[in-house]
């Protein structure tokens, strides 16, 4: 059935505004924000057909000028698949998703080699810590972090990432207009602006439950390889394992310890044959072994364990695992405010961190 | 045939003067009390009655008339039976009209004439006239805390009835009983570990500031809490006729009548009623706990459990230092200046997301920390994380810094910003760019930086530095860390 003016239809089918020239993103979006049309059938719809034919050819109700006016004004990018910007790596995927929201760059996800660090978002401080040291040591090595910008790993595993080095990548389960969760909207924007968020959702979609999964096979689809630092058993993060899997990603996992609740994920997938990852140069091999050559970063153990400023002793009592304030006073003999000083200068040099009230070594 | 005599009621934690009329005249004998009397007046006809009788004086088998002047002010408890037994007495001429001129009686009645203790005394001797007041023998300590020699004291109707008839000497009050020595207070050395807990306390008590404690069970912040009283000053005597104005109206003053001098400290239940924390009542409106509290401390266990209509109830008091309770019958100021000092787990499982044993989702912790909105969490200073301690410590550490030790700094740090008399001491330019680089960074508010910098400034009075350094701007930032881990 064919009506005149089929960018702009009401819900009673009748023209509400003169179509205008609109690009082909912006029936894309329509497309994909009708809520009939599932994953699977829009794959199907835009197989053989433009997104402006597919919209033509089809009868959902929609105004396509306010839903692309709705994406534009908050600088969501629309990628289909067969457009410009539809990124690389997925153009060989079947599951792919036909159409792609973005903030920031779309096209970052095809410069770096890319790495996902998943996990639990009730993570222990030994989770926390190494997810945001990977992040940061991938980064620096040039290596795109991919996450899910959920609380808990992956946040961690952002945080570390937008320290400074290659793009970070996220992906989210609803739409762009609306940071989910709320904590993160910082971090949110700051992964926008130095890399990308992506979503198979349309703006003004909440965050569904059944739309997780779907993010973490996406998420799975962008990463060269896959890293899952801390998980339950039967976690969220099998999802991502699964379709990684599928595709033949490989999957590392971060051992910990058997008492630890949050291990027993990563050590089950270390049990059935996942490579252990216990520093970021096993990430970096794995990598080399798809072809990626990067070089491990260097020097940067021996640069830290040179630390040569005025906290020296404090520096030397911090170590790799995390150590509570508590300790650190008994350790070293300093009053609180001295410690807390000292601290915040390492901090401030780069060579401690603060994790959740605890501090370490980076 | 009438007389007028004083008494006083207690309204709050204020006395008020309250004239008792009585009129004795011919007529169907019968007793009638007006002028608004609660339950407990209106039953003093028969306690009154019984009294007399048993003490040997006659009942007139004529109309009694007994009339609480003001009328439009209603009058509760049993303290107004004296008053309303010499009030008979004087009109049925078995007392002489003058012997009660400028006194006022307050006191409950026993039915063999013996009489009985009255909550509120201080505030009750506030009202009295000029000439001073009569109380039971038992209150006459706490009357004359605050009327010296114009507080009397008498053990039995009939010896006050044999007093004012021959001018005899009134009884000497008992000497103050030796009151038990304090309760062991809890000892700061008794916590082993616990540097940024211990810290905690000594900023708080050195700078009034409110401290939120946020930690798994078991991570000691009760035992914290209860050692906070030790570490403040000995309330000065304004202070303490507050505080004891305050319990004596909630009868809750020890045996002996005697001053509070100690900081209290109180620690309602989560399950107490708004009412039982706030003051109140439907016309006796009695203080509540955060007044019981006033210039000592006040401890929420469990805060996440409190009712939210209850903590928000907080926010006036920990503003403006005083409660004012509205009811149906007037409203009431009650003071509440107190240090409010509060304990919370993470969330509800209690492990916390750090330890790996937390099983609670995200949106049970959620829900946890939205009870406590923003603006009563903006209220705590200190936000402190608690961590269990390691068990060597705990079984082979050495002991803490006493109470003693403890108490001393803070005396010191205090001295130090009395003597400043509100002047702040300089920011060390390094403090201040740290703190720029904060705020610029988003980590502080502005209301955040106003805290910090106060803290800051009470790190640097414990730690006697002449003024405020980087080390004490990082040390105020180390201690409000848990914030994030409770902000909803």
């Amino acid at each position: 059935m064919r009506r005149p003016h089929p960018a702009h239809r009401s819900i009673d089918g009748g023209a509400v505004t003169e179509n205008q020239d609109l690009p082909e993103e912006a029936y894309a979006a329509a497309l994909a924000s009708v809520p009939k049309i599932g994953p699977a059938t829009l794959r199907q719809l835009l197989a053989a057909e433009k997104p402006s034919e597919a919209w033509a050819s089809s009868s959902y109700p929609g105004d396509v000028a306010r839903i692309w006016q709705r994406h534009e004004e908050r600088g969501i990018e629309v990628c289909w698949r067969g457009g410009p910007d539809y990124p690389d790596r997925l153009g060989g995927d079947p599951d792919a998703p036909a159409v792609l929201f973005c903030l920031g760059n779309p096209a970052a996800v095809n410069r770096h080699p890319t790495v996902a660090l998943v996990g639990t978002r009730s993570p222990t401080r030994y989770g926390i810590g190494v997810a945001a040291q990977f992040g940061a040591d991938l980064a620096a090595a040039g290596v795109s972090v991919v996450s899910g910008l959920a609380l808990g790993i992956d946040g961690a595993a952002h945080e570390g990432a937008t320290a400074a080095g290659a793009p970070p990548i996220a992906v989210v389960a609803g739409g762009l207009d609306d940071p989910y969760p709320r904590r993160h909207a910082r971090l949110w924007a700051r992964v926008a602006e130095q890399g990308a968020v992506y979503s198979e959702s349309p703006a003004g979609v909440p965050t569904e439950k059944w739309r997780f999964p779907v993010r973490n096979r996406l998420l799975a689809m962008l990463s060269d390889v896959v890293v899952v630092v801390e998980s339950r058993h039967g976690g969220g993060s099998m999802h991502t394992v699964a379709a990684a899997a599928e595709r033949g990603t490989p999957v590392g996992a971060v051992p910990g310890s058997i008492r630890s609740p949050t291990s027993e994920g990563t050590n089950g997938l270390l049990a059935d044959g996942c490579f252990p990852v216990s520093s970021v140069a096993d990430i970096l091999t794995a990598l080399s072994l798809l072809g990626v050559y990067l070089p491990t970063p260097t020097g940067a153990g021996e640069a830290r364990r040179e630390y040569d400023g005025p906290d020296r002793a404090l520096f030397d009592v911090l170590s790799p695992d995390p150590i509570s304030l508590d300790q650190l006073v008994r350790a070293t003999g300093l009053d609180l405010p001295a410690l807390c000083g000292g601290l915040e200068r390492l901090a401030r040099a780069g060579v401690a961190r603060d994790v959740g009230g605890w501090w370490e070594r980076t | 045939m009438l007389a007028a005599i004083s008494a006083a009621t207690l309204t709050g934690t204020v006395g008020r003067p309250v004239s008792v009329e009585v009129h004795v005249s011919n007529g169907l004998p019968g007793f009638t009390i007006v002028g608004l009397p609660d339950a407990a007046v209106r039953e003093s006809r028969d306690r009154v009655r019984a009294a007399l009788l048993s003490s040997g004086l006659p009942w007139p088998l004529r109309r009694v008339t007994v009339n609480l002047a003001p009328s439009g002010v209603r009058k509760g408890g049993a303290g107004l039976d004296l008053a309303i037994a010499v009030g008979v007495l004087v009109a049925t001429g078995e007392l002489p009209p003058g012997c009660t001129e400028g006194l006022t009686f307050c006191g409950e009645l026993g039915l063999n004439g013996s009489l009985r203790h009255v909550p509120g005394m201080i505030a009750l001797a506030d009202a009295a006239a000029p000439r001073g007041l009569v109380v039971p023998l038992g209150d006459a300590r706490e009357a004359s805390l605050v009327r010296g020699d114009g507080a009397r004291g008498v053990s039995s109707l009939a010896d006050l009835v044999r007093i004012l008839r021959t001018g005899a000497a009134w009884p000497t009050i008992p000497a103050a009983v030796p009151s038990p020595p304090p309760p062991d207070l809890a000892d700061l050395a008794d916590v082993r570990g616990q540097a940024l807990g211990r810290h905690a306390l000594e900023v708080a008590a050195a700078g009034r500031h409110h401290v939120l404690m946020v930690g798994p069970p078991g991570s000691g912040k009760t035992m914290l809490a209860e050692r906070l009283p030790g570490l403040l000053p000995t309330l000065t005597a304004e202070q303490s006729l507050v505080v004891t104005r305050v319990h004596s109206a909630a009868a809750c003053l020890g045996p002996d009548g005697a001053l509070v001098t100690r900081p209290p400290f109180r620690a309602p239940h989560h399950r107490a009623s708004i009412v039982a924390l706030v003051g109140g009542g439907s016309w006796s409106l009695r203080p509540g706990e955060i007044s019981l509290a006033t210039h000592g401390v006040l401890f929420l266990d469990e805060m996440g459990e409190f009712p939210v209509a209850a903590l928000e109830a907080l926010r006036q008091p920990l503003e403006e230092g005083v409660i004012r309770v509205s009811r149906a019958g007037g409203t009431v100021t009650f003071p509440a200046h107190f240090l409010l000092v509060a304990a919370m787990n993470p969330c509800p499982c209690g492990e916390g997301v750090f330890t790996g044993a937390c099983a609670c989702t995200a949106a049970a912790r959620a829900r946890y920390t939205r009870r406590l909105s923003a603006p009563l969490l903006d209220r705590f200073d200190l936000v402190v994380p608690l961590f269990r301690p390691d068990p060597d410590q705990l079984l082979d550490g050495p002991p803490g810094e006493s109470t003693a030790v403890s108490a001393a700094k803070v005396a010191a740090a205090r001295g130090r910003a009395a003597a400043r008399a509100g002047g702040d001491p300089p920011l060390h330019p390094d403090g201040a760019r740290l703190l720029a680089s904060k705020l610029r960074e988003g980590a502080l508010t502005a209301r955040g930086l106003h805290k910090v910098s106060r803290v800051a400034r009470t790190v640097a009075d414990l730690m006697g530095a002449e003024q405020v350094g980087e080390e004490h701007v990082c040390d105020a930032l180390t201690l409000r860390t848990a914030r994030s881990t409770v902000a909803p």
